[in-house]
């Protein structure tokens, strides 16, 4: 077996674009899907009962559903009914859609554990509704399930390179890509690796910092 | 817009690509479990190198994705004496590498909760480590995290829609290639999708009777 | 507590499975041999390649699977058929994952250091598939400043990459995993063309009419042909394969396979060649 890294140099433009690509779907599509979990579980949490029921509904059957299996409805579905998304576009909107449910659990649960003695408190002293989501519960939660959040962000993370499937030129696809073409695919799959692995520590890492940073404020 | 002719013939060959789907998954999470209690205690070993190489295990199945991992596996086991390694072998061996990573944390969780004293006292009573682990430790790590393994089982059989990478003609692939013989996607794609909610619907709220089943017997 | 831990021992049985293994698999030194002995030919491809390779009804169709039945008939062994995504076909080769690629795959002078390809079955140079209605693509050079797209890891991709860079607004490139994909997102409206070998998009514009052939082809020309690995075991089973194709020459049963599936027979060496790409 030989073992050629210069494949890698020859082609390290290429290869940063496909790093960039991975970055912006993983971030924007995180992004938009926490702002969309946490309406979900505002709506579950405020709304009447039937809409509970049908965003109970929606949840179950994105959570279902596998990842490549919803990109596959939105981007090949979509042109049936006069949806033409660009493969970008359609990454980071699946993304964002698909992790909302998770998102909208992970603040649901959030929500439930801060103490009612505090929602209690909080309505005597003549506070809003919406005062107390975004004063009282909200802070306190984001606390709690941080570590929930970023664990999710890892999952997101790992999810961009699904992408591939419909286009994307994310990593994966650029790096097998250059894989195929110059038959080095061992090289390109260890870098693909090591690339992966590093995203995902430094997202640990960085999620350890800030739970430390944080959790001093609870442990009062 | 739905055409059902076309609905009712694939029908028998969607069910064949399910049970393909279904025994993979299947496989890939009882081996996974296998995996998981060697790396779980592993990392719950005194032994820092086995401390170290269980957790190296996790940092690696758990930091690439799934779909690379596929790749490696189906390039690189040949490598490790497995030639002819046929798509439903090289799809089993990295779900099962995979979800051992994951099953692991879990088992780990459970171990954890088990107060020391238990392990001690059969020790005292002439148990083998092993026989600790298996017969004392292990059944209430398992009852204790019943719920997150059934949802773990979920996320697998979810997974198991890539292993078309390494050639096994699973219910995404078969759904994809009936899609790419009359253009009808979003129909088959559907269609798709509901099948699996049919499975992973029913599994997930049998995981949440377990946990509310488990929170009551603790309360 | 005395430390006795459980798991030095399936450690070490571990390391002497994979060790073990490893001694076991001592590769046959002839390919035909052991595809002979073990009575099933393991071939790779794709059924997203029409008319090579294809599903109809949810069933393989197309000339890969008729040649090679007939070859497998003549070598007496069974076809064992591994549908995979195009950009793991080459390297699942490479790993001894089966024994054969009937993909087909375009032979290039690269490709043809790397791998033991068997004689020409079709022609396989490069055009370009357009929308029937879209009249603003009349040459090649008509896709100046518009989209395209091609399989992820094919030659054909390489071809149009190359094609693309000399047309004054080189058009924006599109790397699908399969050629479905690059038909679906053609018809879609994401593309305004597909670069594939000629005998693919005739056949793909012959079953829908809402594609249209865009002539001449842009690419040198070019042959398609199945590969092995290339190592010393695997020359005999090309040469054996080889020889059945030239009798099919011979009898005629070769020009049939190509009328059927292309609508032509197409000249081909029958003879190792010198590729121009």
């Amino acid at each position: 077996m030989t073992f050629d890294l210069t494949i890698i140099t020859a082609n390290a433009g290429a290869i940063w674009n496909a790093f960039l690509v991975t970055i912006y779907t993983w971030l924007a599509g995180s992004a938009l899907g926490i702002v969309a979990g946490l309406v979900i579980a505002a709506l579950m949490l405020f709304g009447g009962r039937p809409l509970q029921l049908l965003l109970r509904g929606v949840i179950e059957l994105v959570r279902g559903t596998p990842f490549l299996v919803i990109l596959f409805l939105v981007y090949y579905g979509g042109p049936a009914f006069g949806v033409r998304l660009g493969a970008v576009t359609a990454g980071v909107l699946c993304i964002a859609g698909y992790s909302s449910v998770y998102f909208a659990e992970i603040f649901r649960s959030g929500f439930a554990a801060v103490p009612r003695g505090q929602l209690e408190a909080g309505e005597c002293l003549g506070l809003s509704r919406f005062d107390l989501l975004w004063r009282v519960q909200l802070p306190q939660m984001l606390v709690l399930i941080l570590p929930a959040i970023v664990n999710m962000l890892t999952i997101l993370c790992k999810e961009t390179a699904v992408l591939s499937i419909i286009t994307v030129p994310e990593l994966t696809a650029v790096l097998t890509g250059i894989g195929t073409r110059t038959f080095t695919f061992i090289e390109t799959l260890l870098v693909l690796c090591i690339a992966y692995l590093l995203l995902i520590e430094i997202t640990s890492r960085a999620g350890r910092w800030l739970e430390r940073r944080v959790g001093t404020y609870l442990q009062r | 817009m739905f055409d059902w002719p076309t609905f009712v013939f694939s029908l028998p060959l969607l069910g064949k690509a399910l049970l393909i789907t279904l025994q993979t998954s299947l496989l890939g999470n009882a081996f996974g479990f296998v995996i998981a209690i060697l790396i779980s205690s592993m990392q719950l070993a005194k032994m820092p190198l086995l401390r170290r190489l269980g957790g190296s295990y996790i940092f690696i199945f758990r930091g690439v994705p799934l779909l690379v991992q596929l790749l490696v596996i189906y390039y690189l086991a040949p490598m490790l004496g497995l030639p002819n390694l046929s798509p439903m072998v090289a799809a089993v061996l990295a779900l099962s590498l995979c979800s051992g990573a994951y099953i692991a944390e879990i088992l780990r969780g459970g171990l954890m909760a088990i107060p020391p004293g238990q392990r001690e006292a059969a020790h005292l009573l002439g148990m083998s480590r092993p026989a600790i682990l298996l017969r004392i430790e292990l059944p209430q790590a398992v009852q204790s995290t019943l719920p997150s393994l059934v949802n773990e089982l979920v996320l697998l059989i979810k997974a198991s829609a890539l292993v078309s990478v390494v050639g096994l003609a699973d219910l995404t692939r078969v759904a994809q290639n009936l899609a790419a013989s009359d253009y009808l996607f979003f129909q088959h794609y559907l269609v798709l999708a509901g099948i699996y909610c049919l499975i992973n619907i029913p599994l997930t709220m049998f995981g949440r009777r377990l946990e509310r089943h488990l929170q009551r017997s603790l309360a | 507590m005395k430390k006795c831990n459980p798991f030095r021992q399936p450690l070490c049985i571990l390391t002497l499975g994979v060790g073990l293994s490893m001694a076991v698999s001592t590769a046959y030194a002839d390919l035909l041999e052991e595809v002979k002995e073990r009575g099933v030919l393991n071939i790779g491809t794709e059924f997203h390649f029409a008319p090579f390779a294809y599903l109809e009804a949810g069933q393989q169709s197309g000339l890969n699977l008729e040649l090679m039945e007939r070859i497998g008939e003549e070598l007496e062994v069974s076809i064992n058929w591994i549908d995979l995504p195009w950009p793991s076909v080459l390297p699942g080769l490479e790993a001894g994952n089966y024994d054969f690629v009937a993909g087909p795959a375009m032979i290039t002078r690269e490709r043809k250091l790397r791998y033991n390809f068997t004689l020409p079955i079709a022609e396989a140079t490069v055009a370009l598939l357009k929308r029937a209605d879209d009249d603003s693509i009349q040459t090649p050079e008509d896709l100046s400043g518009k989209t395209a797209g091609g399989g992820r890891g094919t030659a054909q991709l390489e071809q149009l990459q190359a094609f693309a860079a000399e047309l004054p607004e080189p058009p924006a490139i599109t790397e699908y995993v399969d050629y479905s994909q690059t038909y679906a997102d053609l018809a879609a409206g994401r593309i305004d063309a597909v670069a594939n070998s000629l005998p693919n998009i005739a056949y793909t514009a012959t079953q829908r009419p809402m594609f249209e052939v865009v002539h001449p082809p842009f690419g040198q020309p070019a042959y398609f042909g199945y590969m092995a690995r290339n190592d010393e075991a695997s020359a005999s089973l090309i040469d054996a394969i080889n020889e059945i194709i030239l009798s099919m020459h011979e009898d005629g049963s070769f020009e049939e396979l190509q009328t059927k599936w292309f609508g032509q027979p197409m000249e081909v060496p029958i003879e190792d060649f010198e590729p121009e790409i």
